[in-house]
């Protein structure tokens, strides 16, 4: 088991998970005998793979907050958030979308991705003086560049229900960037989506990369995974099997005997 | 029929309880809490404002507590008193969700409403603080009455501003995000515990204010008169006004309440008719709440006006 | 001396809540919500077996079993017409359907019946004082009825078909129909035991109490706590929870006020729901 972080440099990693793991009713969904540990470099690629039921979303949640780890602790830039709650973890800078699009559905396509952005406008006390309207004009702006960097232009008075699946995708990729997150988590974003708007999703990873923002990308199509990221980890049964660069991982025994009866042997 | 006597009965106790109505729109529509214990925040209100205004007990008196303080006072107290009640009971019950808070808030109305009943030191048991202070005085030449009823609509206004300018605002919005999808929320970095919080308790203020009014117009304050069904009364109203607009949660309770003035001042010729009436008003009102749930006309009504822009 | 005599009346009290609640915990895991018409059937039962028996002049088996043969129709026919179309709306909108529900039996049963008290046309109660503690015949009775209807029950989900496709339905109904069990005709099942176990209890409510038209309203209250308390777990767990919450409120008037009562029912709701939510059972709601 390797669990070494991925380039070999001198600053600690972003985000390090150490021995966390977690249990659902008696079965062990994350983290083997030593719980699961990995790290992830300021400004990597990275890809996570496994067959279905490995575990790659539960540790996704495990980082974000929606679930609390039952061993272990996690830090991310300097900061330990093993047991804070989703909303402070955002508030650190790390956005994440979800297997399954969410969306707020009573909320314009704009509106969806302006309420993304914790704006000062937001709090209470704002609700009742004039200040808000000139943060929300900021904020709109924000929101329409980022829309149009996504290539949802021109739906911003859409309803969520006009969308598509893949478009849906891209919105929450838009909510999450308006944020400008240190480091995005990305759930299967190309999951029921066509070719061309993979093609745009792809683009536009590979443009946030080369800005410096880091990745960490959970995917079943290998083809789109394997081209971008540059260091990959193998997840089975909640247990880190390997880890390595793409070149390697494509061509490791192991990980494409775990993927043996899946479509998508590499 | 004295329709003037209607008319200014539903302004006056439409606005009371439309106050209620707009708190729990607050709650329920932007807030996505199921209050089902609206009626203590309400009774609250009314006892507090009771027992401030009330003289100290003599005699055969078997409250304990009363301030005889001037009667602007003892409103803002009672507004107070409906606050601090949140505060109390919100903090153990804002961490649940859906049915589990609907029925901790439903346990703890009947916790209070059983207090209310049992002890005589607070609020003098089933019996109840009578002659509560009422400031009778006619403003020139229009009578009391009205003055009153202006009183409360001027209440009702004053909240329904309030809160629309809340809703309207970025607030509002995350408001709607979190009420939509609470975990995509806090992935948006949304304090949604913070916020229902803020909104529980803003929420309780003008219902203290608005119980407050009460036991002035009733010059009483029984539990009798804070029962679980006032809960339901104040949930249809909602509901039958359209559930999502602050003004549909007052066109909702001013219909309600004249519903049942109009059934309640009737002429009936029996007693016995009477009775029947008022239950099938309730049969009807039942129906009607169960009707607009399933169809949602007043969401069909909003969509086809977006799509016709 | 006293508390034992408060331990049995206590004991009295679970066995009625058992049956209040029995159909009440079978339609929350077989539908998936909590029906607060529940109760007002609980009234429609004590009703018809009063009319029935003190108005209509029948002897009282025959306007009981009468009784709850017309609640579990209607509790069926309310299901049908009500809360099947708006299944898939979720939990929150079902609970809060089922209050107007309750607000609409409600007041059908004020029209008709009106205010004052009804009493069954049936013998005065009859003492016994084993051990000097008192009881009396209708109090066994319920006693009784609570055994056999747990047994009859434990037998009928354990080895009838329809029994234990509702079991299977209790656990997940989506898994249930895929393996081929008919949802819809199991539903109807569950709607049909749950309304005649209310319609028993009402009529046991008939004859223990004084009947006035807000009494079954006030029943929730204590179903609610015996619910919650068990979770969405087994019979067992509702025998249990009945028990205790009967126990409870009635051994807690040695200490506090009689009036203090319900007070005991309504704070099991709230611990529970405050500390372990999931119930004596322990299997969290999906």
């Amino acid at each position: 088991m390797n669990n070494t972080a991925s380039t070999p440099t001198a600053e600690p990693p972003l985000l390090e998970a150490s021995a966390i793991s977690k249990r659902f009713a008696g079965l062990r969904a994350v983290g083997g005998e030593d719980g699961l540990s990995f790290a992830v470099s300021r400004g990597s690629f990275v890809g996570l793979i496994g067959p279905n039921g490995a575990g790659k979303s539960t540790t996704f949640n495990l980082i974000s907050g929606v679930l609390a780890s039952d061993s272990g602790a996690v830090t991310f830039d300097g900061h330990d958030i093993t047991n804070a709650a989703s909303d402070t973890i955002a508030e650190l800078g790390i956005g994440r979308t979800f297997q399954t699009p969410r969306a707020f559905e009573s909320l314009s396509v704009l509106d969806n991705v302006v309420s993304g952005a914790t704006s000062p406008g937001e709090r209470l006390r704002a609700a009742f003086g004039r200040a808000w309207r000139t943060h929300e004009s900021v904020t709109v702006d924000a929101a329409k560049r980022t829309l149009d960097r996504v290539g949802l232009t021109g739906r911003a008075d859409d309803l969520v229900s006009d969308l598509s699946g893949g478009e849906l995708r891209m919105l929450e990729v838009a909510r999450q960037l308006v944020r400008n997150p240190v480091m995005l988590l990305l759930d299967e974003p190309t999951s029921g989506v066509d070719p061309v708007l993979q093609k745009r999703l792809a683009a536009l990873l590979a443009e946030l990369h080369r800005e410096g923002m880091t990745l960490v990308v959970v995917e079943h199509n290998l083809h789109f995974l394997l081209a971008l990221a540059e260091h990959i980890l193998v997840l089975t049964h909640g247990e880190l099997l390997t880890e390595g660069p793409p070149t390697e991982i494509r061509t490791d025994a192991a990980v494409i005997s775990a993927y043996l009866g899946d479509d998508y042997a590499a | 029929m004295n329709w003037l006597q209607i008319f200014v009965t539903v302004v006056t106790l439409g606005s009371i309880f439309g106050v209620v109505t707009l708190s729990l729109n607050l709650q329920y529509a932007r807030g996505g809490m199921i209050n089902f214990g609206i009626v203590a925040y309400f009774a609250v209100g009314a006892y507090a404002y009771a027992i401030f205004t009330q003289p100290a007990p003599q005699g055969l008196d078997q409250y304990k507590f009363g301030f005889g303080w001037p009667w602007p006072v003892a409103l803002v107290a009672a507004a107070t008193a409906a606050l601090l009640f949140a505060a109390i009971t919100g903090w153990p019950t804002l961490r649940l969700r859906g049915e589990y808070l609907a029925l901790t808030t439903f346990a703890f109305a009947e916790v209070f409403h059983s207090f209310l009943l049992n002890e005589r030191r607070i609020g003098n048991g089933t019996v109840g603080l009578a002659n509560v202070k009422r400031p009778i005085s006619d403003w020139g030449p229009i009578e009391e009455k009205y003055v009153f009823a202006g009183a409360a609509a001027l209440l009702m206004i004053a909240t329904l501003l309030v809160f629309r300018r809340l809703l309207r605002s970025p607030y509002g919005r995350a408001l709607d995000a979190i009420r939509d999808d609470e975990v995509a929320a806090l992935a948006a970095g949304k304090s949604v515990q913070r916020m229902r919080r803020q909104v529980f308790l803003i929420s309780a203020i003008p219902i203290g204010a608005a119980g407050g009014l009460y036991a002035m117009f009733t010059t009483l304050a029984q539990p009798s008169l804070f029962t679980a069904e006032v809960t339901f009364i104040i949930w249809i109203a909602l509901v039958l006004g359209g559930e999502r607009s602050v003004y549909g949660a007052v066109a909702g309770t001013f219909g309600l309440i004249f519903f049942e003035e109009v059934v309640r001042t009737w002429p009936f010729e029996t007693v016995r008719s009477a009775q029947i009436a008022a239950s099938v008003e309730h049969i009807v009102t039942g129906l009607l709440f169960i009707a607009v749930l399933r169809y949602q006309p007043f969401d069909r009504i909003a969509e086809r006006m977006k799509a016709t822009r | 001396m006293l508390f034992l005599q408060f331990l049995t009346t206590g004991v009295v009290t679970g066995c009625f809540l058992i049956l209040a609640t029995i159909g009440f915990s079978l339609t929350r895991r077989v539908e998936g919500f909590l029906n607060i018409a529940h109760a007002e059937l609980l009234g429609v039962s004590a009703f018809a077996t009063w009319w029935l028996n003190a108005e209509m002049g029948w002897h009282v088996v025959l306007a009981s079993t009468a009784a709850i043969v017309f609640t579990s129709v209607t509790g069926l026919f309310v299901a049908r017409l009500i809360y099947d179309p708006i299944r898939e709306r979720g939990p929150a909108v079902l609970l809060i359907t089922s209050t107007g529900v309750a607000f609409v039996i409600g007041g059908v049963i004020d029209a008709l019946i009106g205010t004052g008290i009804r009493t069954l046309d049936i013998g005065l109660a009859t003492s016994y004082e084993p051990f000097g503690i008192r009881i009396t015949n209708y109090q066994l009775m319920v006693v009784a009825l609570a055994v056999i209807v747990s047994v009859s029950l434990a037998l009928f989900l354990n080895r009838t078909r329809t029994g234990l496709a509702i079991r299977a339905m209790s656990g997940n109904p989506e898994l249930a129909a895929s393996r081929g069990i008919d949802v819809r005709t199991t539903s109807r099942a569950t709607w049909l035991l749950s309304s005649g176990l209310a319609g028993l209890a009402g009529v046991m409510l008939a004859v223990l109490a004084t009947l006035t038209t807000d009494l079954p309203f006030a029943q929730i209250l204590q179903v609610l706590a015996v619910a919650i308390l068990a979770g969405l777990g087994s019979l067992y767990a509702v025998i249990l929870s009945g028990l205790i919450v009967g126990i409870a409120m009635d051994v807690s008037v040695y200490w506090i006020p009689a009036g203090y009562r319900p007070l005991v029912a309504f704070s099991v709701v709230i611990l529970v729901l405050l500390f372990r939510p999931e119930g004596l059972a322990g299997t969290r709601a999906a």
